[in-house]
Formats: C-alpha cells, structure tokens, sequence
C-alpha cells in the first residue's frame, strides 16, 4: 500500500466518539462530500461513514441451546414448529438454517420464519427424538419454548451481505420462479439485490478496515465479523462475511422470515457496517456511487452454472426503476429493500453518535485474493447433445394430411416435427391432431400445426429438461439450435433410460 | 374518482353492442381492465373515470339493458405493518399500480389496479391482499 496524506487510528476515532466530536455520514451522505471536497478533504473531516443493507440472505440461521430435560435426551433430530433443525452436535444444541422448509406448511413457513418468530418473543413447539444411551436414555420430547427459555439463541451466518449481486432476467417464453424472485417470459422485467452505494462491502473492498473482530449492526443488535463469508471472492467484487450476534437482542424489523414464490424460505437481514476513514484511500472506496457500482445482467432463463450475461449495468440504472433489455425498456424490481438499508445507516450513525457504539479493531484481515470455486464433478452432467435421436422424421407445412397420416402408420411415435426449407423448426403435429384432421376434412399440415412448442436446445443439461417434461406435461421436445433449427428430438424415454441408469 | 364496475353477461346479451353504444350515448370514458366470454356468457372489469352522477348514470343504463352489475371497493390492500419496501411485487405489477416512491417506500395506487394478482405470491410477506368481489 502506497503512503497516505491522511493518518488516522481506530484508537483515535474512538476517542473521537467518546468526545462526542467525531464526524460521522452515511455512506451516501458521503458520497455528495467526496465528489464535492475530493478524497484528501474527506478524509480530514470524516471520521466514521455508515452503511446498510437489508436483502434475502439464505446462508443464515441460529445456533440455540436447549438445555437439558429430566430424565435428558441427546436429541437425535428436533423441529421447531415442524422445521427441523440441525443435531449432529452435542446433546442439545441444534442449528436452525433459514431455507429449512416445515414438514407441514412447505414454503410458506420455514427456518427464517422460526428465527423471526423466535425474536418475537413467540412460543415455538420443539420435538425431539433419540435413540437412547445410558447417559441420555429419553427416546422423546415435547415442549414450548421461547427465547427467554433458551440458553443460548444466536444469529450465526456463513454468507452476508454480498458486496454486489448479479441482476437477473429471463429469455424463455414462460414465467420462471428462482431465488431472484419471479422473471416474466421474454425480458419482462429485471430484478436485482444489494443496496448499492450504501453496500457496506463496496464501501471497503480493499478490506483496509473491515476484518475478523469488526464490530457490526446486525439486525438491530450489534453483531460481529468473524469470518470471510463463504463464496468470497472479493476479486471479482463479490466479497462476503460470516457474522455473528445475539438473536435475543435483535428486533424483527431487522430480521424478517420470508417465502421467495415457487422457490423457498429464506431470512431478509439488516446488516450494516461502520467503515472508520483511516485515510484517503478508505475515503474514496466510501464515496463510490451507485453510478460507478456495476454488475452483470444474467439471463437466469438459461439453468447452467454459467448464465449468459446480457450486458453491464449500474446501480444507478438499477435504482431508477427501468432498465433497457435489448429493444425494449422494462420495469425493475430490487428485492432488498433501500429504504431499509437507508434506516440502517442512519441508526448506525445515530448509535455512534449517541456513544452507544464504538468501533472495533480487527483482529485478522480477510482474504483480499480468494477465488470461488465450482464444485469438483467426477462424471459430467449429460446435455441434450449427448442423448437426443438426430434421425428425426419430419414433413413441411405445405404436405397434405395423408402423407403425414402414412408416416404415422409405418412408423411408432406421436410427434411429427414440421420443419421449412432451411430445416427451421415451424410448429409439431401429433398423431391425435391427424385423427381430427381427417375427421374434419383439413387438408393440408399447416392448417393443424401447432406452432407455440416446447423446445430443449442442444447445450441444454438434462435435468432441465426432466424438469421442462414434467411442467408442462409433455412426453418429448424437440432439440433446437440456436438459430432454430431442428436438430433432434428426446424423449421422456430416452430420459427415463439415463436416470435409470443413474440410480443403479 | 375511477368507479370499477363488474358487469355479468348472459349468453344473449353477450351478442349485443351494449358497451359500445353506452359509450356512443353517453360520452363517457371508460376502460376494460379485464374480460372473459364463453357459451354461458361472461364479465367486464369496468373502469369509469367520470363524476359520481354521469358515472351512476352508466351503471343505470347496463341495468336497463340486462347486464348485471356490481361496484368494487377495496379489492387489494397492501398491509404497511408487514410491507418492509422490499420490492419484489414492482417489475411485475403491468399498470404501475404499485410503485416507489423517491424515499423507497412502496405505494400502492389502487385506482390502477386491474386485480391480475400476480403481485400477491409474489409478496415474499404475504402483505398484498386481494378480497374477492
């Protein structure tokens, strides 16, 4: 690191706070100051900038301790309200992830929901089962409890607060429900996550501040950094952090169990970061704006691990509510909630004000240089390439019923793909449309078509299309290329063979 | 004030121009937000954007003519206790009746609403509400 005009300690801000003279912004406020005054100034008379987020943060969740009952049990699996929590630890203590579904009321309550209702001081129904020992011979329990009943209750998070996330949209024809939230057919709008310029991991992305031990608004209470965040890969601006609070202090306008349509539970988190201006450089990173914050747009209608990216995007655009895809200008939905990230900022602000919190030295930096990894495969997953029949019979337009019916009749399927002169895939014609066909005196293939198919392209991986079969109900798709010409056809026979297979 | 109004077709009426020669007859400005028809007949989502009395007047003449109405009042409600701004429901919302405000607070404009529902699931704390009329 380069030497810097400006030189202050965390030591020396505390005393500042203490004094009650230490100059503290939000991180939007500070914004305005570093492109008005530039960084140097900043840094002079800044002292603490705030920062906040408030998004959906699945990789959250609770570690409680029960304590033990009379005669005690080693509880083998617990639910709370039919959520089930994890118990591969000690006796009793168990895990309660956010995106644990119940047994009972599947997306509509889950992990997050327990954990919000625990903060809300509301009695949670636990059953337990065991196996039974000669030191825990109980086989069952069954309790209520709330809060106050547990010994510990503690938010404990692998991954928070995303530095930036990707926006996402959706190129299929149909509607898709993903953990970015519900993506209308054919770009119809775009949705985004992350608070921007009030982002706390982009306020320091260079981790000069932000560490193992820094101290933290974590819904509501104050919370700790004690790790990188799993996925951390502040290379490519998408940093993460493991926090740490207690979850009896917290307050459930900051921690909110929610459902994600058609895809979960998840916990909306409020999280915010007190980033001290130790010099100019931290002041500048303070000061980005949402107009420099980009990130990808993805098209989520794609099922691979690497999504196609449409274009860059900013925050700012993002923000404005409209966002341009291609041709058109569609609406914009952000997911977390801004003018929370903004209150959170603002209490934080208000907390050091009122000498109610001080800042905390790191202990150990974080990983400026880890890459995310993905997992290690031993057998590639099989595309529609690998399995599709590329012989495919298939008859024009302009071909009258009759032929098509005596291509039915020497042959045993049900799906007669109708292809133009350059092979383009033009609509599918089943054995069932012919029967009516004849039935009602239609000549000609163009006339019974079905235009609007189900369609897999070549690179597509199979379980998209198990999945894709088994939505819309249909027994086979014809594989496209990207151009739209007809390249094969798979089956749910072809399918079911390979998973078969699979499970052997 | 935008008066909506659903009104019930028979399979007869449903062959009749009555809408159109409202319109003609009475000036008044008005917007289908929703239709549906089949053999048995079917219904219009009415918006009336006109005053109380020419409005009323409107509802006077379907009656004459055998169509079935009825005024809807506060069919969506978005509950600000649960509401946390989130915005989810935004990009999906096809009128703009829900939108943000320049200090990130959600709005709902219920006048534009045309009750296709698909901002409720969409809620992720169930806090748009749509009462069936």
């Amino acid at each position: 690191m380069t030497k810097t005009k400006v030189n202050k300690s965390v030591a020396e801000i505390n005393d500042r706070i203490r004094r009650g003279d230490a100059v503290v912004v939000t991180a939007e406020e500070m914004v305005k100051i570093v492109r008005e005054r530039g960084e140097v100034e900043a840094a002079k008379e800044v002292d603490v900038v705030t920062t906040g987020t408030f998004g959906a943060m699945c990789s959250s969740g609770a570690w409680l301790n029960f304590g033990h009952a009379d005669p005690p049990i080693k509880m083998q699996r617990v639910w709370l309200n039919d959520v089930e929590a994890y118990t591969g630890v000690a006796a009793v203590d168990a895990y309660i992830g956010a995106a644990q579904l119940s047994e009972t009321r599947g997306f509509e309550y889950g992990g997050g929901h327990v954990i919000e209702d625990l903060i809300r001081g509301k009695e949670i129904e636990v059953r337990a089962i065991a196996y039974g020992t000669d030191c825990y011979p109980r086989k069952e329990l069954e309790t209520i409890v709330t809060k106050d009943d547990l010994n510990q209750a503690v938010l404990c998070n692998p991954r928070n607060a995303y530095q930036r996330y990707v926006a996402a949209t959706n190129s299929r024809d149909e509607t898709i429900y993903t953990y970015m939230g519900t993506l209308l057919p054919n770009y119809g709008n775009v949705t985004y996550s992350g608070s921007g310029a009030l982002s706390p991991l982009h306020k320091d992305p260079n981790y000069e501040t932000i560490g193992v031990g820094t101290r933290i608004f974590l819904g509501g209470a104050q919370g700790y950094i004690f790790w990188e965040g799993t996925q951390h890969a502040p290379t490519k601006a998408m940093g993460t952090i493991m926090t740490i609070g207690n979850l009896k202090e917290m307050s459930a306008r900051y921690i909110r169990g929610v459902t994600i349509e058609k895809y979960g539970t998840s916990l909306y988190v409020g999280l915010g970061i007190p980033i001290p201006i130790i010099n100019e450089r931290v002041a500048k990173t303070t000061g980005i704006s949402d107009e420099e914050i980009r990130t990808d747009l993805t098209d989520y209608g794609v099922p691979r691990r690497e999504r196609p990216i449409l274009k860059e995007v900013t925050y700012a655009e993002l923000k404005s509510g409209r966002v341009e895809v291609g041709e058109k200008e569609v609406p914009v939905s952000p997911l977390s909630s801004l003018k929370q990230a903004r209150e959170i900022a603002g209490t934080l602000k208000k907390w050091i004000d009122d000498k109610k919190f001080f800042l905390a030295q790191t202990v150990e930096g974080l990983s400026t240089d880890q890459v995310f990894k993905p997992i290690k495969q031993i057998a590639a997953a099989p595309l529609a390439k690998d399995l599709m029949i590329r012989e495919v019979v298939t008859a024009r337009p302009s071909d009258s019923i009759t032929s098509a019916a005596k291509i039915f009749a020497k042959r045993n399927f049900d799906h007669l793909p109708i292809v133009d002169e350059k092979g383009k895939l033009v609509g599918i014609v089943t054995s069932w449309d012919i029967a009516v066909a004849v039935g009602t005196g239609k000549r000609r293939l163009s006339e019974i078509l079905t235009s609007k198919v189900i369609v897999a392209s070549e690179n597509e991986p199979i379980d998209a299309i198990a999945r894709k079969l088994e939505t819309h109900g249909i027994s086979g798709v014809p594989v496209v290329s990207t151009g739209g010409e007809l390249r094969g056809i798979l089956t749910s026979e072809d399918l079911s063979k390979l998973i078969g297979r699979r499970r052997r | 004030m935008t008066k909506k109004v659903l009104l019930k077709y028979s399979a007869e009426k449903a062959k009749e121009p009555i809408l159109a020669s409202i319109i003609k007859e009475t000036g008044t400005l008005m917007n289908i937000l929703h239709a549906k028809f089949d053999a048995e007949g079917g219904e219009i989502l009415l918006a009336i954007d006109a005053p109380d009395a020419e409005a009323k007047r409107v509802i006077e003449l379907f009656e004459q003519n055998g169509i079935e109405t009825k005024e809807l009042k506060r069919a969506i409600q978005l509950d600000d206790e649960k509401c946390f701004d989130c915005g989810a429901c935004l990009s999906l919302c096809p009128t703009g009746a829900l939108r943000l405000t320049d200090d990130y607070s959600i709005e709902l404009d219920e006048d534009k609403c045309i009750y296709c529902e698909i901002c409720v699931p969409s809620c992720p704390v169930r806090a748009l509400k749509v009462s069936k009329f």
